[in-house]
């Protein structure tokens, strides 16, 4: 008996000291937060916040070597959401201690922390020149004729597609090219009863291809002022709800919960088609046995009058906080991503990184051929659609909106009518939003 | 002078626990983007009632609450009943086994549950190849399962927790009661509900006490397993706080009273429990 419970008191004292362990763990977190802090507010070093180690951390890599100034710049890597819950509690604490000079956002949550911390943020408009970047980019970055952000990534879209199973579906590539999502629902029945292979992969908890479909049309859930909510009668989203509604019940779509899952049904060929941002093809091209396989067209649009084929989701920038060293920081920004088109060349080569620098589109590594994509010059592709893009104010509440949608899609997946789920998802918006 | 020697913990418990306390009652009656916060009167707390969100966060938390904890108790009893069996072989083996997901990490085990109820996960698969089930369960998006997937989670992760107590209660009953009950002709079913229950009453009660404020602050299991989908479906208050501050547009104001509903809600079962378990005060 003795030793059971000798047993039981060494597996409670394993437990302590496994918490003890974790919260010493976490003091030392803070600590090097400081760290960073104190340093930053000396100007000979500038530090920056990103989130990948394979995206936007290899940038900030290629952009030291390619600055000439003396500046010695430090590059912390975090998730993004430590990256948000960081700025978040700092900057509302009104203390800049710990914070970076320069920081990477989502653009659709840039609004809303230039609005929610007024004067946090520098405007760098001095610094470079904005009409060299797509126009798009320009308008989710700047805040009352300010501009803010340094555009980083575009996060222009495409229809990635399976070359061998459209064919064995009877479709070329030219067959999908600028094509109405609906005629993307008849192309995805003839696939699936051809191949056995899904279109597409769904999560029920990201509506990602929900915002694409309605940017084709320049539609977003808000209105353009980037604050009211516009879900009911909003046209775009209603067709886009339908889609999604019919792409569900056609036994084409593989439904997913993650990431890693939406990665892995197209690298193991379960599905025919990735319609997303381009910032998917390096995962795309992890599959090197599909080689010649894969084309990229660009996004099916709604059939709405105005729609076009280009869209965008996601994509990210980058930002000056007002504290010690941000002229330095500014300079940094500027005279890398702001106007070094041999810089962008590297980008391209070396990480997949397609910026929206109008320049850099002439130069050699933009105009190459991707044998992977069965010789298409896919950069080139990607920059053309770019500039087709529907420029739209993604405004404070993307991801709040998104929240609602996705519960009331649920609703309208179950029968709920249409129109009432949109009036419904209204109501809730204009509470949570006001 | 004794009374010197508490002042360091008392003025820190008033610095860390009290003082933020009462900011966050101030801060729970203002509303506004980040640093732009306004007073607003009763304003968030009206809120609360017309909240899709929040209501579907209070229902899912309480359908944990409701399903889970007495399954977990009950599981935990049960387990502590054999496991004191004095017959019982390899007992030290089936003690460290129930007991051992309570030293790993709460993420860590989440991803773990993840990955094991994935649509083509391995449970999908093992009752699959068993021929139990034709077509795969959606474990994590479809809305009844998630939640089950949630359940079975947070049991397997906190029954052996709640085991150990049992446990050592159970070592203080004094076998001599077993004894005469087994005399008079008593069957061990009859023992566990007419000795065991009623003398590990106080250790129901601190277990369910616990438990139903572990429940009410879940988070981890839910922000990892199915970040509160599909839909709303397994939204738990405490994911809702943190969409609030951090998802959304921060909202700190909304996101204070919020935290101070489930303030509330654990005081107010805390006294239910006690009045309906624990009399002689």
């Amino acid at each position: 008996m003795k030793k059971k419970l000798l047993f039981l008191f060494t597996a409670m004292f394993i437990l302590i000291l496994a918490a003890c362990s974790s919260s010493d763990d976490s003091s030392g977190d803070t600590d090097g937060g400081e760290d960073t802090g104190k340093e930053a507010a000396s100007t000979d070093k500038i530090t920056v916040w990103a989130w990948d180690p394979n995206f936007n951390i290899a940038a900030l890599d290629l952009a030291k070597e390619a600055y000439t100034g003396d500046v010695e710049v430090e590059v912390i890597e975090n998730a993004q959401d430590d990256i948000i819950q960081k700025l978040n509690t700092g900057l509302s604490s009104g203390t800049t201690k710990g914070m970076p000079n320069i920081v990477l956002i989502e653009d659709y949550r840039a609004q809303s922390f230039l609005q929610a911390y007024p004067d946090s943020f520098v405007p760098i408009s001095d610094y470079f020149n904005p009409d060299d970047f797509a126009d798009y980019k320009v308008a989710t970055t700047s805040l009352d004729g300010e501009q803010y952000g340094l555009p980083f990534d575009s996060g222009v879209a495409g229809l990635y597609v399976r070359t061998d199973y459209l064919e064995e579906a009877g479709y070329t590539v030219e067959d999908v090219t600028n094509i109405t999502w609906k005629e993307y629902i008849e192309v995805a029945k003839a696939v699936k009863k051809a191949t056995g292979k899904s279109m597409l992969t769904l999560d029920p908890n990201d509506l990602a291809q929900l915002r694409m479909m309605i940017q084709t049309a320049g539609s977003w859930y808000l209105d353009e002022d980037g604050s009211t909510p516009h879900l009911a009668n909003n046209e775009a989203l209603k067709e886009a709800f339908e889609i999604y509604k019919e792409l569900m019940e056609s036994d084409t779509v593989k439904v997913v919960s993650d990431w890693s899952q939406f990665v892995g049904a197209f690298n193991s060929g379960e599905v025919a088609s990735v319609p997303t941002g381009n910032w998917i093809t390096p995962s795309v091209k992890a599959s090197a046995d599909q080689s010649g396989k894969w084309a990229v067209v660009p996004p099916p649009k709604l059939s709405i009058d105005g729609a076009v084929n280009a869209s965008n989701l996601g994509g990210s920038s980058w930002y000056v906080l007002n504290v010690d060293g941000k002229e330095a920081a500014a300079e940094f920004l500027a005279d890398t991503f702001g106007s070094n088109t041999e810089f962008y060349q590297n980008l391209v080569t070396e990480i997949g990184a397609i910026g929206t620098y109008k320049p850099a589109a002439e130069g050699d590594a933009y105009n190459a051929a991707d044998e992977f994509f069965g010789g298409q010059k896919i950069i080139s592709d990607f920059s053309e659609w770019t500039k087709e893009i529907p420029g739209v104010n993604y405004g404070m509440h993307t991801y709040a909106i998104e929240d609602i949608l996705i519960a009331e899609m649920q609703n309208y997946l179950n029968g709920k009518d249409l129109d009432q789920v949109l009036k419904d998802a209204q109501t809730q918006a204009e509470a949570q939003v006001k | 002078m004794g009374w010197l020697f508490t002042i360091i913990a008392i003025l820190a418990i008033c610095l860390f626990y009290f003082y933020p306390m009462i900011q966050a009652f101030i801060l729970s009656f203002q509303s506004g983007a980040g640093a732009n916060l306004t007073y607003t009167g009763f304003d968030n707390y009206a809120r609360l009632f017309n909240d899709p969100s929040f209501i579907a966060a209070i229902t899912n938390t309480f359908t944990f609450l409701i399903v889970q904890v007495p399954i977990m108790i009950v599981l935990a009893m049960v387990f502590s009943v054999l496991l004191n069996d004095a017959t019982l072989k390899f007992k030290g083996f089936f003690r460290t086994a129930i007991f051992l997901p309570c030293v790993t990490s709460l993420v860590a085990y989440s991803v773990i549950f993840k990955y094991l109820f994935a649509t083509d996960g391995m449970v999908n698969k093992f009752l699959m190849n068993l021929h139990l089930l034709q077509e795969p369960i959606q474990w994590l998006t479809d809305p009844f399962w998630a939640k089950v997937t949630i359940i079975m989670a947070i049991t397997w992760r906190w029954t052996g927790y709640n085991m150990i107590f049992y446990l050592s209660a159970l070592q203080n009953i004094d076998r001599s009661i077993y004894e005469s009950a087994k005399m008079d002709g008593a069957s061990s079913i009859q023992q566990f509900f007419k000795i065991t229950v009623p003398l590990l009453k106080p250790i129901i009660l601190f277990t369910s006490i616990t438990s139903t404020i572990g429940t009410l602050q879940i988070f981890d299991e839910v922000m990892n397993i199915t970040q509160g989908g599909p839909g709303n479906a397994t939204l738990s208050i405490s994911q809702y706080i943190y969409n609030l501050s951090f998802k959304y547009t921060p909202d700190f104001g909304y996101a204070a009273t919020v935290s101070y509903v489930v303030v509330i809600l654990i005081v107010v079962l805390s006294i239910i429990q006690f009045k309906v378990a624990g009399d002689d005060k």
